[in-house]
């Protein structure tokens, strides 16, 4: 029974190096494979759908360039489908160091769309409080964000007409890398100011959701980067998270293969013990 | 391509590759990049809260609309750098006790709201929704494995009274749940590194073209070459003794 124990002592850089090898090959050279639309998904992408042109989209970035891979197509994509459905746009960010970022994701959307800053969206930026601030935007929006991000009075806004507070918003996601995010949108926003909630996570928190999902606390969920693809998937636009989509389930097929044979030599080498 | 965009994709390019040479092993090109991102991330966040906070939400009103009002709450913020002074520190707890109150008064009905009642309403109104015909659907069977689950593993979690009989059998169902539960997490967190590796290699795939002049190539080439002159170096006599 050598090779069990030979199967035991793989150098882990031989891990690295497989993983390495596999992912740049299906980055360069992506084939294709289907992605199925998970329901969580395609209940985010109706509501947007079905909502009627002029209404209030709020997307709240909650994350930061860490986690630009998994939140950042997901952001994108929802950008392109709100502004195509002529929706009235609000972004902001819980997160300090996402401030950047979500500045740069949402003007490269809007150039992208024809859209113009404080007309069809508004980028509201970081204001500090955390969860607090969520509160006071449920009282009263123009306190809480006087300015812009560009430093634009919001009451001068043509955008923020009539938009006073977040009862006055129809639909909102937060993209969460943690905390605060789609949970603090939840306990401090929806459940008071009574706004239809939607949740975009890292792959590591979404398994942790699920039970908001499940009991309907939020209407539709977007876990990693296969949340963000299969949302592309929908829209008929492939985009980077489709495109890392084949790597994604190429080293996971590496991963459930050595997970197979790690198990294999540990049996194989208790029962040489045993005998 | 502008120069920030060129000058942005060497940087992006030649850290990354600094921080995954510590697959190999710690060496100090990671460290380099380890300790650049730390201050960095320190330095951003400070010139951030010095703009999105002390100016627009302090000085700024303070200035142009004559919000003294605004001094009071800035003063308790001060109260808690108090900490640093042993005489004063006791003044910093008029700071902290509004922090927890309010934070304790704000926050303990709507978790309590949120996670127990609404998540038990949840766990039972599937049973409540029976078809016309007063059969089952799908639905009812889901709410019966995830009732099940949840009973269960509340009676592994029940330390008062002793793991025996039908309590054991629960408690090892419980166990099942958990282990199952642990097994989701553990498969989304693989996909969410393998995300973060994706997203690496495909910027690093994208600054390898000519538009940024072989940014990755050449720093790939760079690093290797600065990791083997740093083994050659380690393993010199002088350096052994």
């Amino acid at each position: 029974m050598a090779w069990a124990q030979r199967l035991l002592r793989i150098d882990r850089r031989v891990i690295f190096l497989l993983v390495a090898v596999l992912t740049l090959t299906f980055v360069l050279r992506p084939v294709g494979l289907a992605i199925r639309v998970s329901p969580e998904v395609r209940s985010i992408y109706d509501y947007i759908e079905k909502l009627p042109a002029g209404s209030v989209f709020l997307l709240s970035m909650d994350f930061d360039p860490a986690s630009k891979p998994e939140l950042a197509p997901m952001a994108v994509a929802l950008l392109r489908h709100a502004f195509a459905r002529k929706l009235r746009v609000m972004v902001m960010t819980l997160w300090v160091t996402g401030t950047g970022l979500a500045e740069e994701i949402v003007t490269s959307a809007a150039r992208e769309a024809g859209k113009r800053s404080g007309v069809d969206y508004v980028f509201l930026g970081y204001t500090p409080g955390t969860v607090n601030v969520i509160i006071n935007m449920g009282q009263d929006l123009a306190k809480t964000f006087p300015k812009d991000y560009y430093g634009k009075p919001i009451d001068s806004l043509p955008m923020m007409r009539g938009i006073k507070s977040l009862r006055d918003v129809q639909y909102m996601i937060s993209l969460g890398a943690g905390s605060p995010g789609v949970e603090a949108w939840y306990v401090y926003g929806k459940e008071k100011y009574a706004f239809e909630l939607g949740g975009g996570v890292t792959a590591v928190s979404a398994a942790g959701l699920y039970p908001l999902l499940q009991t309907g606390q939020i209407n539709g969920l977007m876990g990693g980067l296969r949340g963000g693809a299969e949302y592309e998937t929908l829209l008929g636009r492939r985009g980077v998270a489709t495109a890392g989509m084949d790597a994604q389930s190429a080293t996971h097929a590496l991963i459930i293969a050595l997970i197979l044979v790690g198990n294999l030599g540990y049996l194989a080498s208790r029962r040489r013990g045993q005998g | 391509m502008a120069t920030d965009a060129m000058l942005g994709a060497w940087t992006a390019a030649g850290l990354t590759l600094c921080m995954y040479t510590f697959l190999y092993k710690d060496n100090p090109f990671f460290k380099f990049g380890e300790h650049l991102y730390v201050g960095v991330s320190i330095g951003y966040t400070i010139v951030r809260i010095y703009y999105d906070v002390m100016l627009k939400t302090l000085v700024n009103p303070i200035a142009e609309q004559g919000r003294w009002d605004l001094l009071l709450p800035a003063c308790m913020g001060v109260l808690v750098l108090a900490r640093f002074v042993p005489r004063v520190a006791w003044v910093s707890r008029i700071a902290f006790a509004l922090i927890v109150g309010f934070g304790s008064g704000a926050v303990m009905p709507r978790i309590i709201s949120s996670f127990i009642l609404q998540q038990v309403e949840g766990t039972f109104r599937p049973f409540l929704r029976l078809t016309p015909a007063g059969g089952w659907t799908w639905l009812q069977a889901n709410a019966v494995v995830v009732l099940v689950g949840v009973v269960a593993t509340l009676f592994y979690f029940f330390f008062s009274i002793e793991h025996r009989g039908a309590v054991y059998g629960a408690a090892r169902v419980g166990i099942y749940f958990l282990m199952i539960s642990f097994g989701a997490a553990f498969g989304y967190t693989v996909m969410a590194r393998m995300s973060l590796l994706i997203g690496r290699f495909g910027d690093l795939v994208r600054f390898g073209g000519p538009e940024f002049h072989y940014a990755s190539l050449v720093m790939l080439v760079l690093v290797v070459l600065g990791l083997g002159a740093w083994e050659r170096l380690r393993r010199t006599p002088s350096n052994e003794q």
